[in-house]
């Protein structure tokens, strides 16, 4: 038998490893990349952060996240027979099965070294993402007729294209109207929690003869449909052409596959001309008589007001959080986080527990700033991120922080939807609902026009960054459309910008260590820079979730 | 007897903690998960089985929408 | 068959954008104005003073330049002719007169705005018009709106272009005169034998978009005329009869392959083809001018963007009914390598035109300018062995 060495222990100072293990280890000490078990993700053992951190992520974010998804399927599922529901979709469904289980590594990827304040309220946002997929999760599975669920409900429940902003659904609500996005859950938050399972259904789509080009995320959409995973849970269908020219393609597949009536509410490409809103408007109340006619449901303006006004609410508190995110270093969400949470909120639309979560994060934010923490304090440069996101890689943002001290604090995404909608009448909140929807997500800044694009130049000097990171997204016609004109921009105006290259949920095309060696490369070469942390610069994750 | 009750049960609650802490520390759900849970998910997904969707319909409408009240 | 007595004019004519006739055009004092796509409606670009142009890019095989600006991964199409536009190869067109109908001719068409001088011209100005998805009556108002003015407006505004009335009846009615003409023409696609081949036509049908409609009218009279007595080989020199459709394509050698393959293309229902570009312009009763020429463009169309669910289904049958029209044994269905549009209609195509409606289907995907002709020509080979090997079984 080998002896222990204990060799090591005679150079211990056990008095920093006592301080270590009250406070945890400083950043350049951490070797976080030293914790991971190789290609899996998975960790030796997850991250120590001191007493107190490791005790709240234990206590209030692991355990506690654990226990609230059991108490959002009892609550949204409507109690021991929503279970059960959810139980045979999980069962019937690969997007469900094999991906959401893993829930809680999403959360440990996106909050790795996160400390403190930081650390509660990134873990918030993240805890009102989870809520927002049980709630829509359990709506798929008490109204899926083909395992066995609610006629009544699926009768009063509208399927929609991805960017159809919920808001459409508000006038309804009180007689129990339902929005299911048909992309949102069985595809979209799937990449970032658990990539494995979206490369089903883009090898579906395939198969069936589509192309290898276009864009990823719609190929993975249609392959929902072929291969029969989108839930019988609605009675007809509201569709879009917004982003892209593929968002058309899927509609396609969409009404055939599904075979129910189907509403085209194709918005304007030239939005920034305001003789096209008209155009929209009237689309969107011919969308309302459609819902109306398949669900025999009424308009009810009070109800609509009721739910803009809230969601105005939401849109307030995000421009005050850019405001400390601008203009201070108290900022207490990472790029993640922050991301997620508010395109999913704007499009998905006002629901309570947002609202919940937007006071929690508010409580601490507040006191972020009133105390003049300095929330990300190895930040070396502060980044925009630009462009469509890699979805299989959205922690990309955290991991740039920890290895690099590249802290992330705005992206394209969230700063789509600014938009108060107006409530003193209705031909002008129709109108600014008309706006939002041309805002569609992917659609204004990235594949709308090049006065929008080039609005990145504006940002980084209003949220006072010194550093673009440019999604490459390989197969968006759009942005590759314009790479040329960035470059040029970039050189002129003299600007540090990393090209990220990526697929959208496809991180066969361009893998995450490629991504990382892309970063470290530019920060040790053009910057000239050593890594915070070294055990991040390369480690093998290739078959992570 | 009361007594008794009481620190037993304490005593299971801080076992349990004390499990639920080393199952969370050296992720041990997510080992569960990636060795065990999700092979067999995928395997069960992959042998499901589903439509062709080469015979699913694709019918001529007249009206703007399927069912559509002209 | 003998020689089409203007056949070689007409090809020297599609070897330049900048060609004799434009030339002439412009020298007689008139606008050039350019254009991508079928939602721009010509019509309105040929008003007294004006000519249009479909924008080309012929031969231009390796946008070296125009890759840096929009990538390697972009459609070839729109690369080719940003890659002209950067070798100067469009400088003769005093505006361009835009549409966002499909992102790369977009993306193509926005460079000219934001890059200064791209265009050598001192006048030259983009515009945009949006482009509704569906044909409803919104659609039809909206889109009229935008004609007036985007298009209109616009060129009374920047050019003093007379937009009236009857200066939009006066070009609706040039057009016709050329829609009837070249539509006659590719009506003897649909006789047993036809007297001509597809290559010829679709040199025709280009010739008649990217030249002066006054100045080509003339001899596509003339070839009109000689195709009447023009007498077809008693042993016809393909073996089946095909009908493209597809996404963009105004390369008549590609046409020319798939016939070297023994395929007789007779109908071509893709964008740039002339079904839809060359039907008679009809002013309904009640309607002015514009309405009817806004009706026209958007109820023709048969795009893959149109989004209505009786429009994405019927466009499958408008298809098997033109194949039929055209005595078609098959049908070729292209798409230029990421076109997005197509990649999906292709695909759909591909099951539901054989299932549904009998016609074998041969699914390709292309680049603009065709040079990997060697793998394209197995598989036209291929197709037209397994239609003929099913005429012979069929017995016909």
């Amino acid at each position: 038998m080998k002896k222990p060495d204990f060799s090591k222990l005679k150079d211990l100072d056990v008095k920093k490893a006592a301080k270590d293990f009250v406070y945890g280890k400083p950043h350049g000490e951490r070797r976080l990349g030293d914790l991971y078990i190789p290609k899996t993700g998975l960790y030796k053992h997850r991250e120590w952060r001191g007493i107190k951190d490791t005790m709240y992520y234990f206590n209030n974010i692991w355990l506690y996240n654990y226990g609230m998804i059991v108490r959002d399927i009892m609550v949204y599922g409507g109690g021991p027979k929503g279970l059960i529901q959810f139980l045979k979709g999980t069962w019937r469904y690969r997007w469900m099965g094999q991906t959401y289980l893993t829930v809680m590594h999403w959360f440990d990827r996106c909050l790795e070294g996160m400390r403190g304040e930081t650390l509660a309220a990134s873990a918030w946002h993240f805890r009102g993402i989870v809520s927002a997929c049980l709630y829509q999760i359990t709506g798929w599975f008490n109204r899926d007729i083909t395992i066995g669920g609610d006629p009544e409900l699926r009768a009063k429940t509208i399927g929609t294209d991805e960017t159809v902003w919920g808001g459409v659904i508000y006038p309804y609500m009180d007689q129990g109207g339902y929005y299911l996005p048909t992309q949102m859950i069985p595809y979209f938050v799937t990449c970032h929690c658990n990539n494995h399972t979206v490369l089903n259904y883009i090898d579906a789509v395939q198969a069936y003869g589509l192309p290898g080009d276009p864009c990823p995320m719609c190929q993975a959409e249609a392959g929902l449909y072929i291969e029969d995973d989108i839930p019988d849970s609605y009675v007809a269908m509201v569709t879009t052409n917004e982003a892209c020219d593929s968002s058309v393609g899927t509609s396609v597949i969409q009404d055939w596959m599904m075979n129910k009536p189907l509403f085209a509410m194709p918005q304007v490409m030239q939005f920034d001309d305001d003789s096209v809103l008209e155009n929209c408007a009237k689309e969107i109340e011919m969308a309302w008589r459609f819902i109306e006619e398949q669900t025999g449901m009424e308009f009810h303006w009070d109800e609509l007001v009721k739910h803009i006004k809230l969601q105005n609410q939401q849109n307030q508190f995000e421009r005050e959080k850019w405001d400390v995110a601008a203009n201070t270093h108290s900022y207490p969400i990472n790029g993640v986080a922050q991301a997620l949470y508010r395109i999913f909120y704007s499009q998905y639309g006002e629901r309570p527990f947002w609202h919940e979560m937007d006071a929690k994060v508010r409580k601490i934010m507040e006191k972020c700033v009133n105390e003049d923490i300095n929330t990300f304090p190895m930040t070396r440069h502060r980044v925009i991120a630009w462009s469509c996101a890699p979805l299989y890689y959205s922690a990309w943002c955290t991991w740039a922080y920890n290895c690099w001290g590249l802290n992330t604090i705005i992206n394209m995404d969230s700063l789509m939807f600014d938009l108060d909608i107006r409530t003193d009448t209705y031909e002008n909140c129709l109108l600014d609902i008309a706006k939002y929807h041309e805002w569609a997500p992917m659609r204004r800044m990235a594949v709308g026009g090049l006065q929008h694009i080039f609005e990145l130049w504006e940002n980084m000097e209003k949220f006072n960054c010194d550093m673009v990171m440019m999604y490459d997204q390989l197969q968006c016609k759009g942005m590759q459309g314009v790479v040329g004109l960035f470059e040029d921009e970039f050189r002129a105006r003299n600007i540090h910008a990393i090209w990220m290259p990526h697929a959208l949920p496809d991180k066969r095309t361009v893998p995450r260590a490629e991504i990382r060696r892309i970063i470290n490369d530019y920060m040790s070469t053009v910057m000239g820079e050593e890594p915070l942390d070294p055990s991040l610069l390369d480690f093998d994750d290739s078959d992570s979730w | 007897m009361v007594k008794k009750i009481i620190k037993r049960t304490l005593g299971v609650a801080a076992l349990a903690y004390a499990g639920l802490f080393c199952v969370f520390y050296f992720d041990l759900d997510g080992k569960l998960l990636y060795y065990v849970v999700e092979p067999f998910m995928k395997n069960h997904f992959d042998n499901m089985e589903r439509r062709d969707p080469h015979t699913v319909p694709y019918e001529m409408i007249d009206t703007e929408y399927m069912g559509k009240k002209n | 068959m003998r020689d089409l007595k203007h056949l070689i004019y007409f090809e020297d004519l599609l070897q330049e954008a900048n060609n004799e006739l434009v030339r002439k055009g412009k020298e007689d004092g008139n606008l050039c104005l350019g254009y991508t796509c079928y939602f721009m409606p010509e019509v309105l670009l040929d008003l007294p003073g004006c000519f249009s142009v479909r924008l080309r890019a012929p031969k231009c095989t390796s946008p070296d330049m125009a890759s840096y600006y929009m990538s390697g991964r972009t459609c070839h199409y729109g690369r080719s002719l940003l890659e002209r536009a950067l070798e100067g190869g469009f400088n003769f067109i005093d505006a361009q007169l835009a549409t966002e109908t499909c992102t790369v001719t977009c993306r193509f068409q926005e460079h000219l705005d934001y890059m200064d001088g791209v265009i050598n011209n001192a006048t030259f100005k983009t515009e945009f018009t949006d482009v509704p998805f569906k044909k409803n009556a919104n659609s039809i108002d909206h889109y009229r709106k935008q004609l007036q003015i985007h298009v209109l407006d616009f060129l009374n505004r920047e050019f003093g272009v007379d937009t009236s009335d009857e200066a939009i009846l006066k070009a609706i009615e040039i057009n016709n005169e050329v829609n009837d003409v070249v539509r006659a023409i590719g009506d003897f696609r649909k006789l047993d034998n036809p007297p001509i081949t597809g290559y010829e036509f679709s040199v025709i049908n280009l010739v008649s978009m990217v030249c002066p409609k006054y100045l080509i009218i003339d001899k596509l009279k003339e070839t009109l005329e000689e195709l009447k007595t023009r007498e077809p080989d008693d042993k016809p020199g393909y073996k089946i009869k095909v009908l493209l459709a597809g996404s963009e394509n105004d390369d008549p050698d590609f046409i020319k392959l798939i016939e070297s393959c023994g395929a007789l293309v007779v109908a071509d229902r893709h964008c740039y083809g002339s079904l839809e570009a060359r039907q008679h312009i009809n002013i309904e009763e009640g309607d002015d001018p514009l309405t009817a020429v806004a009706k026209h463009y958007l109820l023709t169309s048969q795009c893959a963007r149109f989004m209505e669910q009786q429009e994405m289904r019927h466009r499958k049958k408008v298809i098997a009914d033109y194949a039929k029209e055209y005595q078609a044994d098959g049908i070729i269905v292209e798409s230029n390598k990421f076109c997005e549009y197509w990649s999906f209609e292709r695909m759909i195509d591909t099951i539901v035109l054989p299932r549904d409606f009998g016609y074998p289907v041969c699914s390709i995907e292309k680049e603009y300018i065709n040079t990997a002709s060697g793998q394209l020509r197995t598989r036209f080979q291929a197709f037209v062995e397994s239609v003929e090997l099913k005429k012979i079984q069929e017995g016909k």
